[in-house]
């Protein structure tokens, strides 16, 4: 009787493959653009081996990290200007600490780290949910304050690590190689299982729930509170790894990085990653390529002989453009369902 | 059953205050086992603000709530469901961006527990891989209803969950709501339906201005002493007497159509495949009538009425022009203006209700810094015209659903309009507010407007139109004078039954 409404709805009404694509389409779609992006850059420089593509996953890795904090905290309907507070902070504080350790003692302090991380990001989270005074207020305030605790720990650039330690995200005792499988697993295997929590479990899907529609996930029984101050905390994970790899690639801690870029950097990439800032949509597998797009721009303007004054410029312009395409696919989508 | 105490639900001396406005004042209401209760009471009485109490989604100022004699704190949603209590919201309380599937397991449930349930409604093929903004509001309803079987509550509530539903749909709800009964279990049912209220349910409780006025066994009741009890005497015998004048004022103008000027054209028009083929003509001062089960085309057609979407092939002409338009403001200012079924779409929620009037004076540039004293006025006189309760006023979103939707209305008619294209416009409203809009829209016919009227519940028809036209499939199956239309005969004509007249 209801033909039309019975067929939209049953199974098998449209074929898997295409509403595979309409789901995971703009994943696969950065994907391709970073290999793209790869691909060209080889073209552009003398040589292109395995220590330039080292290079970037390597150096990349910081701004993955970071993508990946924002995204779990946007996700679910958060925002988290202090992330790159957070990254300059386990930089700094891991760099003092680790300073002539061995690789054991700075494997343990890189955990206390993480956990420290988790802690504080988390209450930054009650903060805000306790409050209801708007995340970019209170996670301004924790960017300024993580700053300035980094200032505090080691008011000059310096302190180091052990090449164990350097080794495991960088695959190179000195920080830079032609190894690029330790930064590949050193991001694979986080970014993988958080995938996994957030797609397949409850308490992952919760974030979803709770940044798509709060009062309805309320209503199903989800505490939206604490699904958000779960998101800070493994958004403050996320920052500490990025900081942990930023200790591991320079060898030291350097308080006068501007963590608000970073910050910037990261909402960027998440955008770009498929993200939607209003919250409840995106993947963080899709944000990797983005952070590694992101961070790739700047050395393949070099690569073109683009004056590095003007890179901004064109950076800004690509990011642009890039989103403007988004926006159209996904206009001529919803004009044919 | 090892309960010594004979009821289910217990609620006592309830009290819930928003600021200065008493949304409940001491409300008791007892809901028995096996048995299912209807929570009657015209828009504002507290019916919701009730059932949120009961679910836990606020909590109450004072009172108190036992289930099966035990006094029970509720804190949270979730402290409801265990205490037995499941409810399915007017909105439905799904993920809109995570699939059927993943909704179900947020709420620890699996697809089988809810697909017994499902298949009894006719929904047994639904593809749980289908994101819920992809999925009608209607079968969201039943899904919603299905999730809330599942947790095997004591006591169901339904908050108007018939109001979107066609004949049919609803048919398995009720079906739904006697086995739930036949279990011994309850169900607290809302609905501003009167006729499904009498036939399905035992008891019911009034409630008027926030206090219980009234409780009924439902076996040897009337409408008319419900009405009476929802609105006071006073006011109840108006709007009784009202939706009977404007039933009379209805029937005798049998429209001299050919006489008329057509405002409005449709030329055998297709929207991809939701619409396949319709023409009709729409004449000044007539109100036309549209009905069909669900999603046979109606929406489509509304599209491309009130210029949301361009025809696949087809013309639709306006005062003799073919209007091509690209968005809704092209409709607008050829003056075919659209109420839809959200409220929620058309108004600013946290804005004023003037504020929300005025907004589609906004569209002439002229009017951008300033809006002229007689502007003014047009605002100030459609409150008036329509008796939209201000008390409220300053956000749209704090007003009863029924002056919500008088606000979408009088948009327009600050504005001003030709043709007014309605939407269920009535859906979920009280019987009062409904007569008042039944008798804003004649007038407005009788002014010289014409109005395209969609309504799911065919009682409306030959109340309110001057002629009916009937979808089924995307086309238009059946037409006749509303004067003569019966309910019987409509539903028949909507089920794609009749091959007769056209």
């Amino acid at each position: 009787m209801t033909t039309s409404t019975a067929d939209t709805i049953a199974a098998g009404s449209t074929p898997t493959w295409q509403r595979w694509m309409r789901r995971h389409g703009w994943t696969v779609g950065v994907w391709l653009l970073l290999v793209v992006l790869v691909a060209w850059y080889s073209t552009l420089i003398p040589s292109f081996g395995s220590f330039q593509f080292a290079t970037i996953i390597t150096n990349g890795t910081p701004w993955v990290f970071l993508a990946a904090a924002q995204a779990v905290i946007v996700i679910a309907g958060g925002l988290d200007l202090g992330v790159g507070g957070m990254l300059v902070l386990t930089n700094v504080a891991t760099a003092r600490f680790m300073d002539g350790q061995s690789f054991e003692v700075t494997i343990m302090i890189a955990i206390a780290a993480i956990l420290a991380a988790v802690v504080i990001n988390a209450f930054v989270g009650w903060i805000v949910t306790a409050s209801k005074v708007p995340d970019i207020v209170i996670t301004l305030g924790s960017l300024y304050f993580y700053q300035g605790l980094a200032l505090a720990i080691l008011p000059n650039p310096g302190g180091g690590t052990s090449e164990g330690f350097r080794w495991l995200f960088t695959g190179s005792d000195v920080g830079t190689g032609s190894n690029p499988w330790p930064a590949t697993v050193m991001i694979a295997i986080p970014i993988l299982v958080v995938a996994w929590w957030l797609g397949k479990t409850r308490s992952g899907l919760s974030l979803y729930a709770v940044g798509s529609d709060r009062t309805a996930a309320y209503l199903s029984g989800i505490r939206a509170g604490r699904t958000k101050i779960v998101a800070f905390g493994v958004g403050g994970a996320f920052a500490a790894m990025a900081g942990l790899s930023t200790t591991a690639i320079a060898g030291s801690g350097n308080a006068n990085t501007v963590g608000g870029n970073m910050t910037l950097n990261s909402v960027a990439a998440i955008v770009l990653g498929g993200v939607a800032l209003t919250g409840g949509i995106g993947s963080v597998i899709a944000v990797v390529p983005a952070g590694l797009i992101l961070f790739f721009l700047s050395p393949i303007l070099t690569a073109m002989g683009v004056d590095p004054n003007r890179a901004q410029i064109i950076q800004g312009v690509l990011i642009v453009v890039v989103m403007m395409i988004a926006g159209l696919i996904e206009w001529r989508r919803q004009r044919r369902v | 059953m090892t309960t010594t105490s004979p009821d289910l639900l217990a609620a006592r001396e309830i009290s819930k205050q928003y600021g200065p406005v008493v949304a409940l004042r001491s409300v008791d209401m007892t809901v028995r086992p096996g048995e299912i209760h209807a929570l009657l009471g015209a828009n504002g009485a507290g019916k919701s603000t009730m059932v949120k109490i009961l679910s836990a989604v606020i909590s109450a100022d004072s009172g108190s709530v036992s289930v099966h004699g035990e006094a029970t704190h509720l804190r949270k949603p979730s402290d409801a469901m265990q205490a037995g209590i499941a409810t399915v919201f007017q909105d439905p309380a799904l993920i809109p961006d995570l699939t059927l599937a993943q909704n179900l397991r947020i709420s620890h449930l699996s697809e089988d527990d809810v697909m017994p349930w499902l298949d009894r409604m006719n929904l047994g093929g639904i593809d749980f891989g289908l994101q819920v903004q992809d999925v009608p509001l209607a079968v969201l309803r039943l899904l919603d209803l299905a999730r809330a079987l599942a947790h095997d509550p004591q006591l169901l509530m339904l908050d108007e969950i018939t109001a979107a539903l066609t004949t049919d749909q609803a048919s398995y709800v009720f079906e739904v709501m006697r086995e739930w009964k036949s279990r011994n279990r309850s169900v607290l049912f809302i609905s501003h339906r009167l006729g499904e209220v009498l036939e399905l349910c035992d008891y019911a409780t009034i409630l008027r201005n926030g206090t219980n006025v009234a409780d009924f066994d439902l076996t040897d009741v009337d409408e008319a002493q419900l009405v009476t009890a929802m609105l006071g005497d006073e006011l109840g015998e108006q709007a009784v007497a009202a939706s009977e004048t404007s039933k009379e004022s209805a029937a005798p103008t049998l429209v001299q159509e050919a006489d008329r000027p057509v405002v409005l054209e449709l030329k055998d028009v297709h929207l991809s495949d939701k619409v396949n083929g319709v023409s009709f003509k729409l004449h000044q001062g007539e109100i036309l009538g549209l009905t069909a089960l669900e999603g046979q085309g109606q929406n489509g057609l509304f599209q491309v009425l009130s210029g949301d979407h361009r025809p696949s092939s087809g013309e639709l002409i306006v005062d003799g022009d073919e209007l091509s338009a690209r968005s809704p403001y092209d409709a607008i200012r050829k003056g075919v203006v659209l109420v839809p079924a959200e409220r929620q779409n058309a108004l600013l929620p946290q804005r004023s209700v003037r504020e929300n009037l005025s907004l589609p004076l906004y569209n002439r540039i002229s009017k951008w810094f300033t809006l002229a004293r007689d502007e003014t006025e047009r605002v100030e006189s459609a409150v008036d015209r329509l008796d939209i309760d201000v008390r409220a006023g300053s956000q749209v979103q704090r007003l009863s659903g029924g002056n919500q939707q008088k606000v979408t209305i009088g948009r327009w008619l600050a504005s001003g309009f030709d043709t007014l294209l309605c939407f269920d416009p009535t859906r979920g409203i009280d019987i009062q507010t409904k007569a008042q809009i039944y008798e804003l829209l004649r007038q407005l016919a009788d002014d010289g407007s014409s109005i395209v009227l969609y309504t799911s519940e065919l009682r409306e028809i030959p109340l309110v139109c001057d002629r009916v036209l009937v979808m089924y499939n995307g086309r238009i199956v059946h037409e006749q004078d509303a004067a003569s239309a019966t309910e019987e005969g409509l539903l028949s004509a909507a089920h794609g039954l009749e091959g007769a007249s056209a």
